[in-house]
């Protein structure tokens, strides 16, 4: 009787195995490259004052999340549900309709000199909220700064990542002929918008370099006819010069990542070296020893590696060492000369400039070296910088010929979206700043 | 002693054997014979009838042609010898032969603009020889059951007819009405498109077989001394069969939670990943795109999903990206069944319960 009894339930639980077992299982592995459609009614007013404010702000939220590449906006005359009220309920199935994804709605109150904007972010498809409701408020004339917040903020919360809107980029704005060129410091939101010069173009400077907080900046200056570095207060506009020997050149210099040290190149006596120096004591090191060109530090996120070009080898290739200027081990192996390396906030590329068979191009490369890619091709694109969120690069592009001049380009680390960014004048040499507090 | 009609009669045959011999059996009259006069032709002539026939002529005419003397053709009494054939040359050759082989063509000159590259030629075909030391199979005679379209082999009791025709029975209702006269089943003789020797028919035979598993040992009693006081007690079977209605009750538990019914096709499980496939969009440059992450939702009957996606499991990057990429895998799911995926009712126990993995590490940087 048992043993009938087991050989039903092996039979009930063969039949059952034979079944399917679960859930129909499948597997996508090919998904679609497309930017994400959106829908961005303009902001109410909730007072007469704030009409025009309230338009440029939805229009500057709409140009922030569609010049990343990551968004595409579904124009006003698509809408079938005009969301005229901040606090209306969302009609999901109107926007469900004209396919939005993502719905984000707003309000702007002017009372006086002070702007508050509200902001709300749907998810369509799924008829929910994301994320709660969030409000700014700053003076009229920072409105531009509150509609980065506001891009920023729906960019955060669809893609997961940081956002890069409310940032800024100093640079080295160049104007006059390619033999008497005049050059100075600037700074300007990441869209090219609110530009201000720092220094006057009495002296020729390049190279500058935020700081982690955005609020000092290190560049190269030749006010004394050999290569300075300087520090300057943004705010204030104040500098001073780091302290160097008589007849040695400093230039290349980068802030750590806690702001109190510079890395940065010194040649004394026709080599050149990496070295640090600790801004409060002024006490240095000497990280590289070798007889060749070592140059171009750029740290890790997490303050513990060096990315560095150097000529060792016998030609320019990337390295990376140790802090302390330890392990050196070469990265990049590829044809042609890499310089200028940037070690991604993220901490998992490095960017570079390479120059190979006549041409320039802005790549990005694990750290190990392995996955190069190539992102740009030009006669002459030079100097990458990292967005906040390591997702964007910012390079100079300069054209060929006596005529020719140079310009700010961004393209995403997909290789897509390759723009030009707004400057007035010629420009060189920008260093993409942190998120705006 | 002989009859007088005995001589009589051996005379007679005697005489009539001697006619049959001498007389009529050598008779040297000419039988009836139809006979046509053969003329000559001349060498002129002789060309100009060559000409006629042949595709090249030769400028010069063969020899003057003799009429054969020396083996005749005995003239048959039915057969009428045309004159031409009858003066046609002995050793006559076929003037294909005599045809010169085609000239190969010329190739075209290049154009002088073109000087890079030569226009192709396209070559004549060429008869390849065939080898000596080789011989092609003959050919397999053409069987004579080898039909254009098979046949299935007709009921036992059909005759054999080009037509398919079903047989007509009368009706043993309404026999009055019957108009047709009955007839036999007939259909086509069975054949079949390839001719299928026995050597290929499998027999259905074993060829081969795994050898019989050895018993295992017996295991040896064990000797135990019997004793009035220690009898051996009747085994408890309660807690056993408690355990056996345990492990049939979750058997059949889980047989009847298994889905029921016919599995979903490769085309409908296709038709429904790419449905889904379609809205789910990779952010290539982020961190979510190296993770993979597996998803599990419920749908209703007409597609449309039942509450909401599920995080199943997720690898490759940190809780950000993760909850990005299953993110991005809801909203697929979602976007794409919003009007409800298109999938068969009658199988909908197989797909009432989905779980997907969106695993975009193949796609990196395209």
């Amino acid at each position: 009787m048992i043993r009938l009894m087991i050989l039903l339930v092996a039979l009930v639980w063969g039949a059952a195995a034979l079944a399917q077992d679960g859930p129909l299982r499948l597997t996508i592995t090919d998904g679609n490259i497309e930017p994400l459609p959106f829908a961005v009614p303009q902001f109410q007013a909730e007072n007469a004052d704030a009409t025009k404010v309230a338009a440029d702000l939805t229009r500057l939220v709409a140009q922030d999340l569609t010049g990343s590449g990551l968004f595409r906006e579904i124009p006003t005359s698509s809408y079938i549900s005009q969301h005229s009220s901040f606090t209306q309920s969302v009609a999901y199935a109107d926007w469900r309709a004209i396919n939005a994804q993502a719905l984000i709605t707003g309000a702007a109150t002017v009372s006086g000199n002070q702007l508050t904007v509200k902001f709300r972010l749907y998810d369509v498809f799924s008829g929910t909220e994301m994320g709660g409701g969030l409000q700014f408020s700053g003076t009229v004339d920072g409105w531009r700064r509150m509609a980065h917040k506001v891009a920023d903020a729906a960019y955060s919360r669809i893609t997961g990542e940081g956002g890069y809107f409310d940032s800024r980029v100093v640079f080295v704005s160049e104007s006059g002929p390619k033999n008497n060129r005049q050059k100075r410091l600037a700074i300007m939101d990441y869209d090219g918008a609110n530009l201000q010069f720092l220094t006057n173009s009495a002296a020729l400077v390049l190279a500058p370099r935020f700081s982690p907080t955005g609020d000092r900046v290190l560049y190269t200056s030749f006010e004394s006819g050999f290569p300075r570095i300087n520090v300057l207060d943004v705010a204030t506009v104040g500098q001073r010069q780091l302290t160097t020997a008589q007849g040695e050149m400093a230039f290349s210099p980068r802030f750590s990542r806690d702001g109190r040290q510079v890395i940065y190149s010194l040649s004394n006596g026709g080599n050149t070296d990496i070295y640090r120096t600790d801004l409060a004591t002024g006490q240095n090191a000497r990280l590289t020893q070798a007889p060749s060109i070592e140059t171009a530090p750029s740290l890790s996120p997490d303050g513990t590696q060096i990315v560095f070009e150097s000529d060792r080898s016998g030609t320019q290739q990337l390295y990376i060492m140790s802090t302390d200027g330890g392990n050196p081990r070469r990265i990049s192996f590829g044809d042609g000369r890499y310089g200028t390396p940037v070690w991604s906030p993220r901490g998992d590329l490095v960017a570079f400039t390479k120059q190979n068979a006549g041409r320039f191009h802005i790549g990005v490369m694990r750290t190990d070296g392995t996955e190069e890619r190539l992102l740009t091709s030009s006669f002459l694109d030079e100097g990458p910088t990292w967005s906040p969120n390591g997702r964007v690069l910012m390079f100079m592009r300069e054209t060929q010929g006596a005529a020719g001049t140079s310009s700010l380009y961004s393209v995403d680390i997909s290789g897509r979206n390759l723009r030009p960014v707004a400057t007035t004048g010629g420009a060189s040499d920008p260093s993409w700043g942190p998120l705006q507090p | 002693m002989q009859s007088p009609g005995t001589y009589i009669s051996a005379v007679g045959h005697a005489g009539l054997i001697g006619w049959l011999i001498l007389g009529w059996g050598f008779s040297a009259d000419p039988l009836d014979f139809e006979v046509t006069e053969v003329s000559v032709v001349t060498g002129a002539e002789y060309a100009a009838l060559v000409a006629s026939t042949t595709p090249q002529p030769s400028v010069d005419a063969p020899a003057l042609p003799v009429a054969p003397v020396t083996e005749p053709a005995p003239p048959t009494p039915d057969v009428v010898e045309p004159p031409v054939i009858a003066n046609q040359p002995a050793p006559a050759q076929p003037p294909a032969q005599e045809t010169p082989p085609p000239e190969q063509p010329s190739p075209p000159e290049p154009p002088a603009d073109l000087a890079e590259e030569a226009p192709s030629l396209t070559a004549p075909e060429q008869t390849v020889a065939p080898e000596l030391n080789s011989s092609e199979r003959p050919r397999p005679r053409p069987a004579p059951r080898i039909a254009p379209q098979p046949v299935a082999p007709p009921a036992p009791d059909t005759s054999i007819d080009d037509i398919v025709r079903d047989a007509v029975v009368p009706d043993a209702v309404a026999p009055a009405e019957v108009l047709e006269e009955p007839s036999e089943a007939t259909a086509p003789q069975e054949a079949a498109t390839e001719v299928t020797t026995d050597a290929q028919v499998t027999s259905g035979a074993v060829t081969s077989s795994a050898r019989p598993r050895t018993r295992p040992n017996r295991p040896a009693p064990q000797t135990t001394t019997a004793s009035s006081d220690n009898v051996a007690p009747e085994p408890d079977n309660t807690a056993q069969d408690t355990a056996v209605a345990d492990a049939l009750a979750e058997a059949l538990a889980a047989a009847s939670s298994a889905p029921q019914g016919p599995p979903l096709t490769g085309s409908e499980t296709e038709g429904f990943r790419l449905a889904v496939n379609r809205c789910w969009n990779v952010d290539l440059g982020s961190e979510a795109s190296r993770v993979q992450v597996t998803v599990e939702f419920s749908l209703n009957r007409d597609g449309t999903v039942n509450g909401g996606v599920r995080q199943v499991a997720a690898n490759g990057g940190s809780n950000t990206a993760i909850e990005a990429a299953f993110q991005a895998a809801r909203r697929a799911i979602l976007r794409c069944g919003a009007r409800g995926y298109q999938l068969p009712a009658d199988k909908y126990d197989q797909w009432k319960q989905v779980e997907i993995t969106f695993d975009p590490s193949g796609m990196q940087f395209r």
